[in-house]
This record gives C-alpha cells, sequence and structure tokens, in this order.
C-alpha cells in the first residue's frame, strides 16, 4: 500500500487497485468523483478523512452527509485511528442540530477536527463568522449531485471559495443520472462545486473492472422464479389500470410532453415523479382530476411491488385499506373519483386477491342454505417461499457433503431482502416452514397431501395471518364505518336497508347479495364504482373454523410481536456462526458493513439489487481466501426483473453520457465573479447621486445588508441576495422573513405557502404582528423558477351572482387575496416570478433606504423578557398540534410551552389540561385523541 | 366626489375613459354604470381600482404616475390591477413594485380580462364581508381532522391514517405504539414509521 505522499504513515483498508488509484488521485488534486453505486464510495472516503484526521491540527467539513453516512464515518474514523494509532487523530463531530448552542459550537470549531454539519447550520455559522471560512483546512461534499446552483450547499461553496482560496475541495456522487439532464450538465455542476475536474469510476472502467474480475470471482447461481397465474392476472389487471390512467392523464393535458408515457416507462422506479415534474411548471393550476390521477399511479405502482412482496393475506389487508381510503366523498359523482376503481381491471385485482386467500367450498350437496356461503382457505403460497426453501436444502447438502470450510469465512447463509417488511416475512417463514397444521376434519383427499411430510410450507403461517386478517377485518368494517358513516349513506340506496336473512339484527355495512356466486361477485356502488366487500358472519365463522388452532400450533411459541428485550440474560447465548442464517434488508452502503462482518459463504439474493451485487463483487475481490456463492431470485417476466434491467441499462448509459461531455467539454474557469467586491461599485455606494455634484455627504461606503430569518435558508433566496453582494445577516426572527431596511419588512410565500396558510389563517396572524412593527410590510408571491407565472384558474368564470356571494366564499386563491387586501389596505403584495427575480426587486426596493439594524429585527415580536433563543420552534408537532380541535392560535402557546410533545399532550387527562387551555378546549383536545372508532362501533 | 354614496349602492362605479376595455364585457354578476371618477373603478366607499395593461404601460411608462397621483390619497385601498399580457415582465413589474411602496398602492396581476373582471367583482362583493375566511379555518368531521393530522409528517398518507386507526382503534393507542407495532401495519415501512414517532415524540421547543 502506497501513502508516500500522505504526511504521516497511516493505514488504510483499501485493498483494490482502483481504490488505491482514486485515493492517490484525491489526496493530488481537488476533484469530483463519481462512482458505480455499490464500488464503496463510503469506504474510499472515510479513508480519505482519516488521511488527514490522523495529521491533525486541521478543521476539515464534511458537507451533505446524512444520519447514517454521519454514524458510518464517526465509527469508520475511530477504527481507522485505533488500528493505525494515530495519537492525534480526534474523530467525527457531528452537528445536526440546534442543540448545540452557539458558544458551545464556537469552541467547537476552535478545536478543530473532522466535521460534518447540517446545511442549514453551517452556512449560518459561515456567514455570522462562528467558522471563519479563512480557517477550515478543506470540504468534502457528499452527494455532488444535489448541488444545484440555487442550493444551500452551492451557497456554502460559494461563501466558503470566496474567502478562502487555498483550502482543498473534494466532491463525491455515486449518482451519475442528474449529471445527465439538461443543457451541459457536467460543465454546469462543476461550475456549482467550484472545481475543475471531473473523475468517472463506471463498473466498465478499465481498472475497477481488472479489480473486480480476476481469477477470484463470485459464482453466481441465477434461478428464475415463476409467477403464479393468480400473481400474473393482477399484474396484468394493474397494468391495465396504469394504462388507463396514462391515457385519462394524457386527455386532461394536452400540450404536455408525453412520448414517453407509457407502459414500459410506468415500470420504472420514477415514473411518479416523472410525471409529476412533467406538470410540476402548472401543478398549481392542473385539475383536480389530474392530481387524482397522478395519485393513484403511485398507489397502482406501489401495488404492483406489494404483488411481490407482500403474502397473499397481507395484500388483500392492504388493497381493502386502500380501497377505504379511496372510498368516494359524501354526494360526489362519477366525476371525481379514481377512474381506476371503475374498470372491469380493478375488479381483477379484487376478485384474484381474494381468491388467493379463500374461495367458495366445491360442495358436493347443494341443500341447506348455510351451505351456500361456505368457504374454505386457499392460502396461495409466493413461489419464491418453495425456492428459497430449496436453494436452503441445497447449502445443507453441500454443506453436508463438505463440512470444513475450505476458507476464512463462516459458512452463515445470508439472505438479502429489500425491506424490513419481507425480513420478518422470511423470518417468519423459516421460522415455521417445517410445522404441518394437521386438519382437525381430515378429508380423504387431503390425506394424500400429508404423504410428502417433509415438504417446507408456509401454511402455518398462512392460517395464523388469515385468523389475525379475519379478526382484523371485522373490526376494520365498524372503523371505517365509524369514520366514514355519512359516505356510505349517502351512497347506499334504501335496498340495502332491507334485513339479513337469519333474523339477525341487520349490520348497516352488509350489502344483501343474491347467493350463489360465493366470493365472485364485487359489489359496485350505485354510482359505478366498486364497493368494498365484506364477508358475511356465516362466511367468517366457516372460514375460521376451518383455520382453527391446532394441537401442533398451539404448541408454537406466540408470535412475539414486541421483543422488549427485558430478559436477554435468560436468553442470550453465542450462536455458531456457522449454523446461522441471517436475514437482512438492502440498506445502501451498510451493505458493506454486513458483508465484512457476517462473512458468508452463500447468498441469497431475494430479490434483484444491481448495487449489491457489485458489492459483493468488491468483497469477494478484497478477500483472497473467502468463498462465496450467490444465489441470485427474481420473478420471471415481472415488474422486478424488468425494473432491475432497467437500472442497470440507465446507469450505463449515463455514465458513457458523462464521459462523452467531459471529453467535449471546454474548460471550465471557476473563477469566482464575486470574489472581491466591485472597487467600482463600492465607490459608487459612497456618493450620493440625490445631490448635484456626488456630495459625499449622507451615503455611507457600508455595503448593502439584509437581516434573513434562519428558518428562511431552506429556500434559494438568500444564496441569490449573496450573489448580488449583499450582505446576508442569519438571525431568529419573529416578524417577517426579511428585514430590508428600518421599515421594510417582507414576508415571502411560495403559491403552495400561500394557500395553507390561508387556510390555517397563519397569514392573517403574520400580518398584524408586522403591522405592529414596520411601517411598510409587504407580502411576497413567489413563484417558481420552472412554474409558470400564473395564478389557478378561477374556479368559477361562469359570472353568476352566487359565485361571488360573500357568503360562501370560494376556496380559489384570489378571492382569499382579496380578502387579504381588503383587511389590510396598507400591506404591499410583490409579485415575483421567480427567486432570480425576487433578489433584483429587493435590491432596488432598498436602494434608497437606510440599513437595517438585525438587533432591533430580532427585538421585534418579542415581551420583554423573552430572548430569541427561546422561540425555536420545531415546526412540525406545532403544526399537527395546531390541527387538533379545541386548539386555537391563542391557546397553542400554552401548551408548547407547558408540555414537551405530542406524546405528552395525548396521554394527558381533561383534568391536566383545563389550566392550560381551558374546560371545553380541553373535553375537545382529550376527545380527539381518545376516540375510539372500534368501541364505539360496537355499540 | 367620488366618495358620496354612488348612486346604486351595489354597482361598480366605471369611468368613461375605460370605455372599450375587454374587462367590461367581461363584468357581467355585478351590475356596473359610467361615472365620473378620478379612479378607473370605484369599487366601495373607501376602495378604488386603476387598470393597468403592461403591452401600454412599455409605450407610456409615465401614465401610470399621472393617474396615481390625480387620486390624490383619496380611498383607502387602491389597487393597481396589472394585466400581465407581454412575455418580458421582469423589469416592468420590479420598477412597479418599487412604485406600490413608495405611492402606497397595491399591486395585483392578472392574466387575462375575464380574471381582472372578477377581481373587480369581488372586491365589490366582499366590500362588507368579514374576514373570517382568511383567519383560518378547520375540517369539521373527525375523519377528515384525523387525516389532516397524520399527514402533517411527510410522506404519510390518507391510506395510512386510516390504517393506523384501524390497527390502533384511538389515535392516542396509536402515539403510544411501540415502533414494531407500527411496523406491523400494512403499507408502513421503515421511513414512515420513523417520521411519525419523531413527529410525536419532536419536542415542541428546540432544547439547547
Amino acid at each position: 500500500m502506497s501513502t508516500s505522499d500522505a504526511p504521516q504513515p497511516v493505514k488504510l483498508s483499501l485493498p483494490l487497485e482502483y481504490q488505491q488509484d482514486l485515493f492517490q488521485e484525491l489526496r493530488a488534486e481537488d476533484e469530483v468523483v463519481i462512482l458505480a453505486r455499490g464500488l464503496g464510495l463510503m469506504r474510499i472516503i472515510t479513508n480519505l478523512l482519516h488521511s488527514y484526521d490522523a495529521a491533525g491540527n486541521n478543521l476539515i467539513v464534511v458537507v451533505g452527509a446524512e444520519d447514517r453516512e454521519n454514524g458510518w464515518i464517526g465509527e469508520a474514523l475511530a477504527e481507522h485511528a485505533a488500528i493505525s494509532a494515530a495519537a492525534k487523530a480526534r474523530g467525527l463531530t457531528v452537528v445536526n442540530t440546534d442543540f448545540q448552542s452557539v458558544g458551545a459550537r464556537e469552541k467547537m470549531y476552535a478545536v478543530g477536527g473532522i466535521f460534518s454539519i447540517t446545511s442549514r447550520i453551517l452556512v449560518v455559522d459561515l456567514l455570522t463568522g462562528l467558522l471563519a471560512p479563512e480557517s477550515i483546512t478543506g470540504l468534502v461534499v457528499l452527494h455532488a449531485d444535489r448541488v444545484i446552483a440555487t442550493s444551500l450547499e452551492a451557497f456554502i461553496l460559494r461563501v466558503y471559495r470566496q474567502k478562502n482560496k487555498a483550502g482543498f475541495l473534494k466532491a463525491f456522487s455515486d449518482n451519475p443520472d442528474p449529471f445527465t439532464i439538461g443543457f451541459s450538465p457536467l460543465s454546469a455542476m462543476l461550475r456549482n462545486l467550484f472545481l475543475k475536474k471531473a473523475s468517472l469510476w463506471p463498473r466498465f472502467q478499465v481498472t475497477v473492472a481488472r479489480s473486480l474480475e480476476g481469477r477470484k470471482k463470485a459464482e453466481v447461481i441465477e434461478l428464475e422464479v415463476p409467477m403464479t397465474d393468480h400473481m400474473k392476472e393482477m399484474q396484468t389487471a394493474i397494468m391495465e389500470c396504469v394504462e388507463v390512467s396514462i391515457h385519462e392523464l394524457k386527455k386532461g393535458n394536452t400540450g404536455l410532453e408525453m412520448e414517453d408515457w407509457n407502459l414500459d416507462s410506468a415500470l420504472l422506479k420514477n415514473f411518479d415523479t416523472m410525471v409529476r415534474r412533467q406538470l410540476e411548471p402548472n401543478w398549481h393550476r392542473v385539475s383536480w382530476k389530474t392530481r387524482q390521477i397522478v395519485n393513484d399511479l403511485t398507489v397502482l405502482r406501489g401495488l404492483l411491488n406489494s404483488i411481490l412482496t407482500y403474502d397473499a393475506v397481507s395484500f388483500l389487508q392492504h388493497l381493502d385499506t386502500i380501497h377505504a381510503a379511496h372510498s368516494p366523498p359524501p354526494g360526489s359523482t362519477r366525476q371525481n373519483q379514481s377512474p381506476w376503481l371503475f374498470l372491469d381491471a380493478a375488479q381483477t385485482i379484487f376478485d384474484t386477491a381474494r381468491r388467493r386467500v379463500y374461495a367458495a367450498r366445491p360442495t358436493k350437496k347443494i341443500s341447506e342454505e348455510s351451505n351456500i356461503d361456505a368457504l374454505e382457505p386457499v392460502l396461495e403460497e409466493l413461489p419464491k417461499w418453495a425456492q428459497l426453501a430449496e436453494v436452503l436444502e441445497e447449502i445443507d447438502r453441500d454443506l453436508y457433503f463438505d463440512p470444513v470450510p475450505r476458507d476464512d469465512s463462516n459458512g452463515t447463509i445470508l439472505i438479502m431482502c429489500s425491506s424490513h417488511d419481507t425480513c420478518r416475512q422470511l423470518r417468519d417463514y423459516l421460522q415455521h416452514m417445517h410445522i404441518k397444521p394437521k386438519k382437525g376434519n381430515s378429508n380423504p383427499e387431503e390425506a394424500e397431501d400429508m404423504g410428502d411430510e417433509d415438504k417446507p410450507s408456509a401454511t402455518f403461517i398462512m392460517r395464523r395471518k388469515l385468523r389475525n386478517y379475519l379478526r382484523w377485518k371485522s373490526q376494520f368494517a365498524q372503523v371505517s364505518q365509524t369514520l366514514f358513516a355519512e359516505n356510505q349513506q349517502a351512497l347506499r340506496g334504501a335496498a340495502d336497508t332491507r334485513p339479513s336473512r337469519g333474523g339477525k339484527p341487520p349490520n348497516k355495512r352488509r350489502r344483501v347479495r343474491g347467493g350463489g356466486n360465493v366470493g365472485a361477485m364485487m359489489g359496485r356502488a350505485d354510482n359505478g364504482s366498486i364497493q368494498q366487500y365484506f364477508e358475511k358472519p356465516g362466511e367468517v365463522a366457516d372460514l375460521m373454523a376451518e383455520v382453527q388452532i391446532t394441537e401442533e400450533e398451539a404448541q408454537q411459541k406466540p408470535d412475539i410481536v414486541a421483543d422488549p428485550l427485558d430478559n436477554m440474560d435468560d436468553y442470550y447465548q453465542l450462536f455458531e456462526m456457522q449454523d446461522l442464517v441471517v436475514v437482512h434488508a438492502y440498506d445502501g452502503d451498510q451493505d458493506e458493513h454486513v458483508l465484512e462482518e457476517i462473512k458468508p459463504r452463500y447468498i441469497i439474493m431475494y430479490e434483484p439489487d444491481a448495487a449489491f451485487i457489485r458489492r459483493v463483487e468488491v468483497y469477494r475481490s478484497s478477500h483472497n481466501d473467502r468463498n462465496v456463492r450467490v444465489y441470485f431470485m427474481y420473478y420471471g417476466g415481472s415488474v422486478e426483473e424488468q425494473r432491475y434491467l432497467s437500472t442497470v441499462r440507465r446507469e450505463k448509459d449515463a455514465f458513457t453520457k458523462v464521459i462523452k461531455e467531459r471529453a467535449t467539454m471546454s474548460v471550465v474557469m471557476t473563477v469566482d465573479s464575486h470574489g472581491a467586491e466591485d472597487p467600482q461599485e463600492a465607490f459608487l455606494r459612497t456618493v450620493n447621486t440625490r445631490i448635484a455634484g456626488g456630495g459625499r455627504l449622507a451615503a455611507t461606503a457600508e455595503p448593502p445588508r439584509v437581516v434573513v430569518d434562519v428558518r428562511e435558508f431552506r429556500s434559494s433566496l438568500p444564496s441569490l441576495l449573496h450573489g448580488r453582494s449583499i450582505v446576508i445577516v442569519p438571525c431568529m426572527l419573529t416578524v417577517g422573513d426579511y428585514i430590508l431596511s428600518p421599515n421594510i419588512c417582507v414576508e415571502r410565500k411560495s403559491v403552495n405557502d400561500l394557500i395553507s396558510s390561508f387556510k390555517d389563517g397563519r397569514l392573517y396572524n403574520q400580518a398584524e404582528t408586522m403591522f405592529q412593527h414596520y411601517k411598510s410590510p409587504m407580502l411576497l408571491i413567489e413563484f417558481d423558477q420552472n412554474k409558470s407565472f400564473t395564478l389557478e384558474p378561477f374556479a368559477d368564470l361562469s359570472g353568476s351572482i352566487s359565485s361571488v356571494n360573500p357568503g360562501n366564499v370560494s376556496n380559489d386563491l384570489q378571492s382569499k387575496i382579496v380578502l387579504l387586501t381588503l383587511a389590510f389596505p396598507k400591506l404591499r403584495i410583490i409579485w415575483s416570478s421567480s427567486p432570480y427575480q425576487t433578489a433584483e426587486i429587493f435590491e432596488s426596493l432598498k436602494a434608497q433606504e437606510p440599513e437595517p439594524d438585525p438587533i432591533t429585527a430580532v427585538r421585534a415580536g418579542l415581551e420583554k423578557d423573552q430572548s430569541a433563543e427561546d422561540q425555536a420552534f420545531n415546526q412540525e408537532p406545532q403544526e399537527m398540534l395546531g390541527i387538533v380541535p379545541g386548539v386555537t392560535p391563542q391557546n397553542i402557546k400554552n401548551i408548547v410551552l407547558e408540555t414537551e410533545n405530542i406524546r405528552e399532550v395525548a396521554n394527558m387527562s381533561e383534568k391536566e389540561l383545563e389550566p392550560l387551555v381551558g374546560q371545553t378546549a380541553g373535553r375537545k383536545i382529550h376527545g380527539f385523541f381518545n376516540r375510539n372508532v372500534m368501541e364505539e362501533a360496537d355499540d | 366626489q367620488a366618495l358620496a354614496k354612488p348612486s346604486g349602492g351595489s354597482s361598480i362605479l366605471v369611468s368613461p375613459r375605460q370605455r372599450g376595455n375587454p374587462v367590461l364585457t367581461a363584468l357581467k354578476s355585478i351590475p356596473w354604470e359610467y361615472s365620473d371618477i378620478p379612479a378607473d373603478y370605484v369599487l366601495g366607499l373607501t376602495t378604488c381600482a386603476l387598470f393597468l395593461s403592461l403591452k401600454y404601460h412599455r409605450l407610456h411608462p409615465e401614465y401610470i404616475y399621472t393617474r396615481i397621483r390625480n387620486l390624490q390619497g383619496k380611498y383607502n385601498l387602491r389597487i393597481v390591477l396589472t394585466m400581465v399580457d407581454i412575455p418580458n415582465h421582469e423589469d416592468p413589474l420590479r420598477e412597479l413594485s418599487k412604485t406600490s411602496l413608495v405611492n402606497g398602492v397595491t399591486l395585483l396581476l392578472c392574466w387575462s380580462a375575464a380574471e381582472a373582471a372578477r377581481y373587480l367583482e369581488l372586491y365589490k362583493a366582499y366590500e362588507n364581508a368579514a374576514f373570517t375566511a382568511i383567519k383560518g379555518q378547520q375540517a369539521s368531521t373527525y375523519a377528515d381532522r384525523l387525516t389532516d393530522f397524520v399527514t402533517v409528517p411527510r410522506s404519510l398518507n390518507k391510506s395510512d391514517a386510516i390504517a393506523l386507526v384501524a390497527n390502533f382503534g384511538s389515535l392516542r393507542n396509536a402515539i403510544n405504539a411501540e415502533q414494531e407495532a407500527l411496523g406491523m401495519i400494512s403499507g408502513w415501512g421503515g421511513t414512515k414509521v420513523k417520521r411519525w414517532v419523531t413527529a410525536v415524540e419532536e419536542p415542541f421547543r428546540v432544547k439547547k
């Protein structure tokens, strides 16, 4: 390992050739590295950071790291430091909340070391000088693909480069896609990053390929698992729904670029985001129906995935919930419902899903009425389960014949799947696959099944699931009844109130159907949409009897839902690594750790994942003495397969494109335009043109200044203002978002903000407080750069008198703006088509005004004894609290000051709430949290 | 004078200058009549509006200033109803923003004659309206409130809200639920569980 030019010999953990090459390159110069996913980006970053950390005496900032990456870097740095016994290494300090006070942060920065700082805090600290840009040794930017011109990270880099020309700057990304969108994207990105060089490492790069495709290749066995007919049927039906939805979208939105909106692209992972992005410029103007369909597409695509991952019963349950949530609002017509619910295909989905779980019993004699409703469980299993069992058996045999591990690996079997849900499902399956519940009323026909006793099956867990499902379903019926009582009444005609057979009190929820074709027909509501199906008590009883707990099942330990880890000591013991089967979910870079720690001999990829394959390759190539055999499972002809293939293709295409652009790209000059202030500009400011001859009387040489609320740093406006060489003073403001001058205070609202703040009355209150403290409050309505510069169309332009009747203030935005201006005639409105324009407008507004005073701005709106820091609230829980009935803008302060969080409020009794909000409100709040829809329904 | 009781009381007064403006043909749901007034439209006792087309403004930039001056600060709410009918609107709009601050007029943008007419109608109709509509309204039924409450954290949707109460019965139970139990709900992946738990546990006030 050559680390010759490192300031101090450090031990690195980069065994492969391409990793070492990359590391040397990074030590030598500033560049952006785009590495194909799965090739160990984090490992290179941690090694690099360690090489600086070990040298000590520096201040390095990691920008854009997520929580888990922070965890990873922290751990890795500590580990490295221990291995190479670097005395000077100080590890990672994470600054990610406002928990650390200003003073504490300042001290930490003074000490130095490696910091990972949340962008919002970092930019504020850089601007306030808490962390002087000059003192930084270097920046490491993760997720470089997210650094777009208006982003916070770009702002950080600009502030840094403006003051600090010597420090290093290295950017990393494992996602080449964003570097291919738009006009000469790579050079644009480099400009944002203030870098000149891009270093690309796709999987097909020569060094990478050589490192991974040596003698030590991993052995891969591909297993194509066929889907069952039911699954295929449902997949086709859902695809049909998707197709119709796309068609509806096209119909409703002519003039959009939609050639590539077809079924094939609908399979892609980001289809709905793609559609959304296309509609984005007009999102606030598209019709209600279009939005509905876009949402439907997300739901349908989710379903496509669930077919493959959920077991039959869970899928049905999921479908029930989705259906309930999509049930139409009261008094609705066909027009405002999800169109796919009207299709025959939708019926197929619901029917087939049910038929996978239970079906009508093939009755020999149709005589008694009770028998007509008889159902029996079908409980289709997922095909991959059987395949998995088979593979495990094969491995077992393998181990039996060749018991001595030939190498360093543990002989553990690692099963990788896509989500924790699947993990749980597989664990469950593996645990119970050899338990066969003997049927109590064993039929002679079933006896032949019992022949192959040891064949693994999921009957046990499926039966348990069905029991839970039936229990859940009866509860769910009641819940959805209480929740949507009025809807159902509006929907169902008088016919449904007929008493049911058997003289039992009629359950309002149940439809009365003709006997006969049990479980086959789906009801349709009066308006043609699909009605939710609820089993009759007779059917439920039957099914329940079928899946009654048998002796064998009863012997099993009850299913532990939440493992409290209470008596760890009693149960704790070490297992031989040899015997372990580990089920794990794909977790990005974390998977490398899993491989290193478990050292598996066999890996079963339950679902395909391109990045993981590479990780296995890297793992295999990094260790001479470890053999790995990989089983790779996928459903043939399924969405899963297609999606996998297309991601691989897309990545390759993206890299090819970027490489091409790099070859033809002109040199990117990173001379920062706002480095030093233009001396001419500085001079002109000292001259007051209003005084003839340009006397230097009142004007100052002070650069223009804007006080900005720290919360506003989420938007791009502060960055753009800074770009126009205006000094940004970040402060915690109670009133207004931007203070342009002692008189001018601006509240910024994007169109969506505007709608929501009208809805909850926030804007009205904000306007009131602004008028208490400033002479000229202004409301800035800011449209997005890429969105159209218009408001949504009026709901009703027909011109009938009722449409303007003050009694029914309609929901359109314009009428609310009218009310706002009537309420505050002195409130000025700024209309801006983009943040860029806003920056210009601000500049011209404050041209002749004196500069604002940050201290006065912070004091505005505060009580005498309050300090600004007390005002730091978390937005989200407060917003939730605001929705609770009984909570008003007046009493919300009391609650927030006196209680800790939502959970505490929810657990308070009426008595405890009373002193805070009064009796009535207290009862309302208590009632909201404690209303139990299940119990109510029983009454 | 303009402040005198308008003849109809319920009609919009229009200056004869506006003759031929397509806005007038779109003005349908409220009666209007010509009257000799300094503003273009009088929309109530204390409200008046000037109409400005950006196309015209580009040719005669001084026009609007004369008109604003002629209002002589009468009327409490002075609106400049600006029709955006040119593509490169940035410069005139920046200038008008400045004007609105200096001269004390309120800028409203519209993009078509119909929209302009609608604004005028709304001002007249809301002349005496209460402001309850913008003081904050909340959903009334339990189901709606519930959905609103649960969907505040990002990535939680309506189906999740219903699944939540369908599994736990009450919100209180759902709020007190263990992460494991939340994960058992169909459709609730790791992200959703995490977001929900953070939202209910996150302190209202930032700790120091």
